[in-house]
């Protein structure tokens, strides 16, 4: 007989490397056409990191995203960036590039400035332009903007009508013989863990997860079906909505191979199942129909917000899968994969136990 | 060991090739003709990653003999779309975010394009059976299902897009 259950896993997950300095570093150049040359030793790897990072200096600069051209991961010319890996890339190269563009902007908001007559703290910056803002007072300083991590500037409410283009101020600034080069980089705060009580300050932000399963379980076979995973995931905030659901599937379907199929067999340390026939990957058969819910409470020292995503998307799968057939058929299991075999044991013993 | 001649049409175009009785096709397609869109995952034929049409059919180009494609027509994802004009399963596959790495990406494409040349319309079902050979580590299979699914659904003889054009 079929039975379903449901069952939840949560996790919180250190962004960054442990108790360690992680950092990483950037360069933007703003050229002569107002195009946006970002240099980051950041390696995408598919998860979506030259994207990401390309719209946060667009959105710091004030020009638009395809404006923006990524130079990364090549060692030959980029800023070290450190690994992509523990989820960092996007926290700490997101600000090491948005530290390097507001280091280039504000080399144009001292010319603009000049151009518009104003101060500085009365420009902002969108869509290519940079606006006098209106002394109402409805809109708040620049500088309170990019300390809340506000995306929007606004631009509509509250400016008045002199504004400038970033390509005539970089031609200004071209004519004083000035260039428009920023760098920056970020460490995230950290300490060392104390080695007697392991305390100290791994971390500088968590991401957190909460994950839901359905799961059929066949009582005769113990062949475990995964329904459905609705996967809600705090990443501070999505630079990239698309991107981040995309990882979070992703992730899912990961952490379901790794609740239900993923085991590497040894043997006098070799691995028997070293093929894709013998190590089962999930297939687009396999995995369940995933639901990704964004939660959005934007992290103080991320860039605009932001903190990671990539493997607190797949942690708290397995967990929730384990739990969702306990609620079916009343027998845990703590090693995984899940396998038939094992669920039909601890059937079989809990028979034996009742009878 | 001698060579064998073969002739067979590669992305719509007529090509003739001398190679051993061993070769397999992925190597004479990036090896000797200098294709590399189509990927070498696991080599073994499980993976799905050097999917390429033979004449129609998606195939693994890993598991089969160059000679055996004499007198055949091949597709790679290089006779999908061009730089100037990606084919519609590219643009879907870019919209809706289908790709990440990348690596499975162009036997992904292949793998589509053999089935909506034969059912315009499939569910989703059939969908996700079609391209069960080809693996994907990185997106969950959901996008892609989606923009597979997006170009069914853009032909003509959907019912999603007739709903649409009636307005409903």
């Amino acid at each position: 007989m079929k039975k379903r259950g449901v069952g939840m896993g949560c996790m919180w997950y250190g962004v960054g490397n442990t108790g360690l300095p992680n950092p990483a570093g950037a360069h933007v150049d703003i050229l002569d056409d107002g195009t946006v040359l970002v240099l980051t030793g950041c390696a995408d790897i598919g998860q979506g990191s030259d994207t990401a990072l390309a719209q946060i200096a667009a959105e710091e600069i004030g020009v638009r995203y395809e404006d923006v051209r990524v130079v990364s991961a090549d060692t030959g010319v980029t800023p070290d960036a450190g690994a992509t890996s523990a989820s960092r890339q996007t926290y700490i190269s997101g600000n090491a590039v948005r530290s390097a563009a507001r280091a280039a902007k504000q080399l144009i908001l001292e010319t603009a400035a000049e151009m518009l007559g104003v101060s500085q703290e009365e420009i902002i910056a969108g869509d290519r332009l940079l606006k006098v803002r209106a002394a109402s007072g409805k809109s708040q300083a620049f500088t309170d903007c990019q300390s809340e991590c506000r995306v929007g500037l606004g631009l509509d409410s509250g400016s008045d009508t002199r504004e400038v283009s970033i390509a005539e101020v970089i031609a200004k600034c071209r004519m004083k013989g000035k260039l428009t080069l920023g760098h920056g980089w970020y460490n995230p705060d950290t300490t060392g863990l104390d080695a007697e009580t392991g305390q100290g300050r791994p971390y500088a932000t968590y991401a957190f997860a909460t994950q839901v399963a359905e799961v059929e379980v066949d009582e005769d076979t113990g062949e475990v079906t995964v329904l459905r995973v609705v996967a809600a995931h705090d990443v501070g905030r999505a630079i990239n909505p698309r991107n981040v659901e995309g990882q979070i599937e992703g992730g899912c379907a990961i952490g379901m191979g790794y609740a239900l199929m993923e085991e590497i067999k040894l043997q006098e340390g070799n691995v028997l199942n070293c093929n894709f026939a013998t190590y089962l990957l999930p297939t687009s058969l396999d995995v369940p129909e995933i639901y990704p819910l964004i939660v959005e409470d934007p992290e103080k020292t991320g860039p605009f917000g932001a903190k990671g995503v990539g493997e607190p998307a797949l942690i708290p799968t397995a967990a929730a899968i384990a739990n969702a057939v306990y609620d079916a058929v009343g027998v845990r299991i703590t090693d995984l994969p899940i396998t038939p075999d094992k669920i039909l044991a601890k059937l079989k013993e809990k028979q034996n136990k009742g009878a | 060991m001698d060579k064998i001649k073969i002739q067979f049409v590669l992305n719509g175009e007529t090509r003739q090739v001398e190679v051993e009785p061993d070769l397999l096709l992925i190597d004479l397609l990036r090896e000797r003709l200098g294709l590399t869109g189509t990927k070498v995952g696991c080599g073994e034929g499980d993976c799905g990653a050097c999917t390429v049409l033979l004449n129609g059919k998606n195939v693994n180009s890993c598991l089969l003999l160059a000679a055996r494609v004499n007198g055949c027509e091949v597709v790679t994802v290089e006779g999908l779309g061009s730089y100037d004009k990606l084919h519609p399963l590219q643009e879907a596959f870019i919209a809706e975010g289908a790709v990440q790495c990348g690596f499975c990406t162009p036997g992904m494409l292949l793998s589509a394009k053999s089935l909506l040349d034969v059912n315009a319309r499939p569910t989703r079902e059939e969908i996700a059976r079609h391209i069960a050979g080809n693996l994907c580590r990185c997106t969950g299979y959901t996008k892609i299902i989606n923009a597979i699914e997006k170009v069914a659904c853009a032909d003509r003889h959907c019912a999603c897009s007739r709903e649409a054009e009636e307005g409903r």
